[in-house]
């Protein structure tokens, strides 16, 4: 379809022009849904906006056909914004929910308001100009539509190699890992609303010239949904999804079954529902999941202890002299509702140590290294990190002082390959992951044993370049074997590459073995604190882990 | 003056409607999260179930029993799409599958319409006559949606409070995993649920029948505003709904009676924006809308 | 009446519990006990459906009912206590109870069965009315477990009745807990306080990494020293 309709037939030139406008929005409507995480119900009328705007103002306004289009491009640019804005605030059905109220309010509106839109008459509005054929049939329109289509694709696939990019599908999969990657997830969903609106936009002038007429039953609301189905149905997320979404439901009923046109909608809800239910991933989806699985080896790349040891790297200069305060702790209390999860705990961390941090179920653990990155806010008392005061700090500006964590959960983003699960902590520092096994290149982490999963996660906290790493059990379901190569991989961070760690972790053995220094945590107050061998004979250490009463 | 009293008296019975829509929206979202898109094309429906059924001239008693068959086919009818729906999620591969089938058997019922019935808004009759309130005349579905309205908020109290079947669901939504280590069988009360808000629903669009707008795009209409007045009194809360969907009809009844009937959505749709950027978890909700 | 074979289980691709092997007879208490993050909880979750078995199986009473749906295996008569006393908590202490014995339909039974456990934590009838959030976390405790004694199982799995609840409150659930094996229920306890929950319990087993460490009667762990090494994970270099 993306070749050029060469016979001159005015019906199919118009019908692949059309096509490749729609598919167009649909890859950015795939962008929007895949890469950014984000409901969009609505972006018929950012087209339609597009579309509109321009006949307006060069039909009623009468101004210059330039600066019309740039006013048409403007106004996708804002419906797009209007659309960021709710989605800073909420997720999910409720922004599904806001964008079809615009898709559905938009038509209604432009009969409203017919003083500007000649309402139901709709704008005339032809370029004949666009239509003279340049050779062999070809006329710039098509020319343009064709690059437009194209361009949307390449520029899709373009995005997912950018920094961006991979922001994007992190805050999507992980707000908390945004966050602690140093970026706000609002900001790259706001951008991807921003490059959504401006393909689709683009796509929304061009539609004035290919039809040449706007009328308000064009962008009703179901053409939003036509898009966003084009992109379930080709199978969320694929680049090549959209192509075949927008060809099965437009050119299915609108070219091969002419005489149903009444069924065309129809067709749409049967053919999503359909897939929906038998092919959960799309037909491009399905197609590329069995050609994956017939070619994967299983445990083909490896994230072994020996690669990331590769891959943090040497220090560049001398790890700083130990000892001094980096992480400094005073008289923190925290409760959530009834529940007081520290109370008065005080934390001195030295540059260059590792602090272990153990304590039952529940003793506060978690909430302090979630206090120390920013992920829950102190009601009384204080904490600095490297003498900065960060009690009312967001996350992101925790994370960019240097700061880095590992989640209980390890968030490893099978979306992405192995090696832009590490490229997106390298992000942070401006490096790029350069010196690694080829295969990560090309394989996701999706098949990597967990105890891989959290290395990797180590990996890529490590190349953030933060000196500070705060880990949530990063040791919890390693094997034996693998837990004596995690202290060693600890300690080589903290000797050669001078970091500081916050080490929470349940299995008290690794921490007696790699720890600098030990506190101790009970129902969120210290009850000791030391070397490990100091720690390891106090009674009341002792009584807390064994419950036992008579100690 | 008379103006006032009637945006007042019809926007609280019009907003009973999108109450009606919005309590049916709890009762399936409390149970399973899930938010059923197709809840306004099952209002128009059971509005059709009334223009099919009532005749030129319908009588009360032919109408007291058909109310109740309405119910029924629409809890028939809603259950089997709770089943369709919750198919895939038994799999977890799509955890957001919902929002699309849902939403593709709304397409699917609009056009069913659309076809069957063409582009036009269908009239039904109703057997009562409008009466007199505050000095203008009221249609009596108004009155009637405002009493369906309460009286289902009373039963779903009740059922919840006082069935073990209804006990079992409040369970659902406030501890799954508790729930399913008593033994709850999670799977069929959520189809039950669905079944309920099918009655709900379906009751609704045939007591409104007579002041609904029954048309192929008039579905959307009706989730949407349904949708709004849930955010408003708080997603789950049926008393808050109540209050939500009384402020939308009001409100869009001013808007039809000021600007006309072409900005009622828009106005509903500024209330939505204000409310989701100010009071995301509503007016009386307890759960707020997922805010990261 | 319960019995575990050769069981692996985990989260995701997070494996958690490897070959590991149990059995719990009617009228006898069986204690696991184990560091943080051994696995004691995954250990009940896998037996009551709620994490599916890699490997192994788990019979009641004879029945395989490896991977069934823990609110199936709670209707066949085994109930799973969960951590963190988990009680419906808008509502009432009697609707909790009355949710508790609706998998097993006999309203009457429920009567006879409400009675004594009610004598037994009398704060529970003074509070019938009340929603379950106005209670502490021991009288939840004591709710949770009176909702599944008028369930009649025949096999209670019970996770840590003691996190998180008052010291004074302890003593009356352990105490319950043995009463309700003695009347011929197969109980078992995942428990952090050892010293409490040996003395009422009849064996017990050790949970190392996932992986049964230590196991034997309560008399003979009560007296072995390796036990608290366990727990503070020092002196067995692994």
């Amino acid at each position: 379809m993306l070749v050029p309709a060469l016979f001159g037939n005015l019906y199919w030139s118009h019908t692949f022009h059309l096509v490749n406008l729609y598919v167009a929005v649909a890859v950015l409507q795939n962008m929007l849904l895949a890469d950014a995480g984000q409901v969009s119900f609505g972006q018929g009328a950012v087209f339609g906006a597009a579309g509109y705007t321009v006949g307006i103002a060069a039909t009623l306004l009468g101004t210059s056909l330039p600066l019309a289009f740039l006013l048409g491009l403007a106004a996708a640019l804002a419906l797009g914004c209007l659309f960021a804005l709710p989605a800073l605030r909420v997720q999910g059905y409720y922004l599904g929910f806001v964008t079809l109220s615009v898709a559905m309010v938009f038509p209604e509106l432009l009969v409203a308001f017919s003083d500007y839109t000649n309402g139901v008459n709709g704008i005339k509005l032809q370029l004949p100009a666009l239509h003279r054929p340049l050779f062999a049939g070809v006329t710039p329109l098509s020319l343009l539509v064709i690059l437009l289509a194209c361009g949307a694709l390449a520029g899709h696939g373009y995005l997912r190699e950018t920094r961006l990019g991979r922001r994007m599908r992190v805050a999507a999969a992980s707000p908390e890992a945004a966050l602690s990657l140093g970026f706000s997830p609002g900001g790259a969903r706001s951008a991807a609303f921003f490059i959504a609106a401006l393909g689709t936009g683009l796509a929304g002038l061009l539609y004035v010239p290919v039809v040449g007429f706007l009328s308000p039953s064009a962008f009703h609301v179901e053409l939003s949904i036509f898009f966003f189905f084009s992109v379930i149905v080709g199978g969320n997320g694929r680049l090549l999804g959209p192509i075949l979404g927008v060809w099965i439901l437009y050119l299915v009923p609108n070219v091969l079954m002419v005489d149903l046109v009444n069924y065309r909608l129809i067709g749409y809800g049967l053919v999503a529902l359909g897939i929906m239910l038998a092919f959960p991933d799309g037909l491009v989806g399905t197609v590329e999941n069995a050609l994956r699985r017939r070619t994967l080896k299983p445990g083909d790349a490896e994230v072994g202890l020996q690669s990331v040891m590769g891959a943090a790297g040497a220090a560049d200069k001398a790890p700083p002299s130990a000892g001094a305060a980096i992480v400094e702790v005073r008289a923190a209390r925290k409760r959530y509702g009834q529940v007081v999860a520290l109370d008065g705990v005080s934390l001195t961390v030295g540059r260059g140590t590792v602090h272990g941090l153990v304590g039952p179920n529940g003793s506060g653990k978690t909430t302090l290294l979630n206090v120390l990155s920013g992920f829950a806010r102190l009601d009384a008392g204080a904490v600095s990190i490297k003498g900065v005061g960060i009690a009312r700090m967001r996350p992101d500006r925790i994370a960019r002082l240097g700061v880095g964590r590992t989640f209980q959960t390890p968030r490893v983003f099978d979306e992405l390959t192995i090696a832009e699960n590490v490229q997106i902590g390298a992000d942070v520092a401006g490096t790029r992951v350069d010196d690694v096994d080829p295969k990560w290149r090309t394989q996701r982490p999706d098949q990597l044993p967990h105890a891989q999963r959290r290395l990797l996660e180590v990996l890529r906290v490590i190349r953030t370049g933060s000196d500070v790493l705060l880990l949530d059990e990063p040791a919890a379901g390693l094997s034996a074997e693998e837990r004596r190569e995690f202290a060693r991989l600890l300690r080589h961070l903290r000797d050669a590459l001078g970091k500081t760690i916050v080490l929470v972790e349940h299995d008290l053995d690794l921490v007696w073995r790699v720890a600098d220094r030990i506190t101790v945590l009970d129902t969120g107050t210290t009850i000791a604190e030391g070397a490990p061998a100091e720690i390891v004979g106090d009674a009341r250490v002792r009584a807390l882990f064994t419950g036992k009463l008579d100690a | 003056m008379d103006e006032l009293i009637i945006i007042l008296v019809r926007g609280i019975g019009l907003g009973a409607v999108y109450a009606l829509v919005a309590i049916s929206f709890n009762v399936v979202h409390n149970s399973s999260g899930i938010l059923n898109f197709a809840q306004g094309n099952m209002l128009v429906l059971g509005g059709l179930f009334g223009f099919f059924t009532l005749t030129q001239e319908p009588g009360v008693a032919s109408w007291l029993v058909l109310l109740p068959a309405a119910a029924l086919l629409y809890a028939a009818v809603l259950a089997g799409q709770g089943w369709i729906t919750l198919l895939p999620l038994r799999s977890s591969v799509e955890q957001h599958s919902w929002l699309i089938t849902t939403l593709a058997v709304s397409v699917i019922i609009g056009a069913v319409i659309l076809i069957a019935q063409g582009p036009f808004a269908l009239n039904v009759k109703s057997p009562f006559p409008s009466f007199a309130l505050l000095g203008t005349r009221t249609p009596a579905p108004y009155a009637g949606a405002v009493l369906l309205a309460l009286a289902w908020c009373a039963a779903l109290h009740w059922f919840h409070t006082r069935t073990t079947t209804g006990l079992a669901m409040s369970a659902i939504a406030q501890d799954l995993e508790a729930a399913r280590a008593v033994g709850i069988r999670v799977r069929r009360l959520q189809i039950y649920a669905f079944g309920i808000s099918g009655a709900i629903v379906g009751s609704a669009g045939f007591v409104a029948a007579p002041v609904m707008s029954i048309s192929a795009d008039s579905g959307i209409i009706y989730v949407v505003n349904g949708f709004i007045a849930a955010v408003i009194g708080g997603l789950g809360s049926n008393a808050g709904a109540l209050v939500g969907g009384a402020l939308v009809g009001v409100a869009s009844m001013w808007a039809a009676f000021e600007f006309g009937g072409q900005f009622q959505n828009a106005v509903s749709l500024a209330i939505l924006i204000g409310v989701l950027m100010l009071r995301p978890q509503g007016l009386f909700g307890r759960t707020a809308a997922r805010r990261v | 009446m319960l019995e575990v074979r050769n069981l692996d289980a985990g989260y995701g691709r997070v494996p958690v519990l490897h070959d590991i092997s149990l059995a719990v007879q009617p009228g006898e208490v069986v204690l696991v006990l184990g560091a943080n993050g051994a696995g004691k909880s995954t250990l009940l979750r896998a037996i009551a459906g709620f994490v599916r078995p890699t490997r192994g199986s788990v019979t009641l009473g004879g029945v395989d009912i490896t991977g069934h749906a823990p609110e199936d295996n709670a209707r066949r008569g085994l109930r799973l206590v969960l951590d963190g006393h988990r009680v419906f908590p808008d509502l009432t202490v009697a609707d909790n109870m009355r949710l508790g014995a609706a998998v097993r339909s006999d309203p009457a039974a429920f009567e006879a069965l409400a009675g004594p456990v009610l004598d037994f934590f009398p704060i529970l009838r003074e509070k019938l009315r009340q929603p379950a959030r106005d209670l502490s976390g021991g009288q939840q405790q004591m709710l949770a477990l009176a909702q599944a004694f008028v369930a009649r199982p025949s096999v209670l799995l019970c996770d840590e009745p003691s996190l998180g609840i008052a010291q004074a409150l302890i003593p009356p659930i352990l105490e319950f807990l043995k009463r309700w094996a003695r009347d011929g229920v197969a109980v078992l306890i995942v428990e952090q306080q050892i010293d409490r929950a040996l003395s009422i319990a009849d064996r017990a087993l050790v949970i190392e990494r996932g992986r049964v460490g230590l196991s034997g009667t309560a008399e003979e762990l009560k007296r072995d020293p390796r036990v608290q090494e366990i727990y503070l994970g020092v002196n067995r270099g692994s």
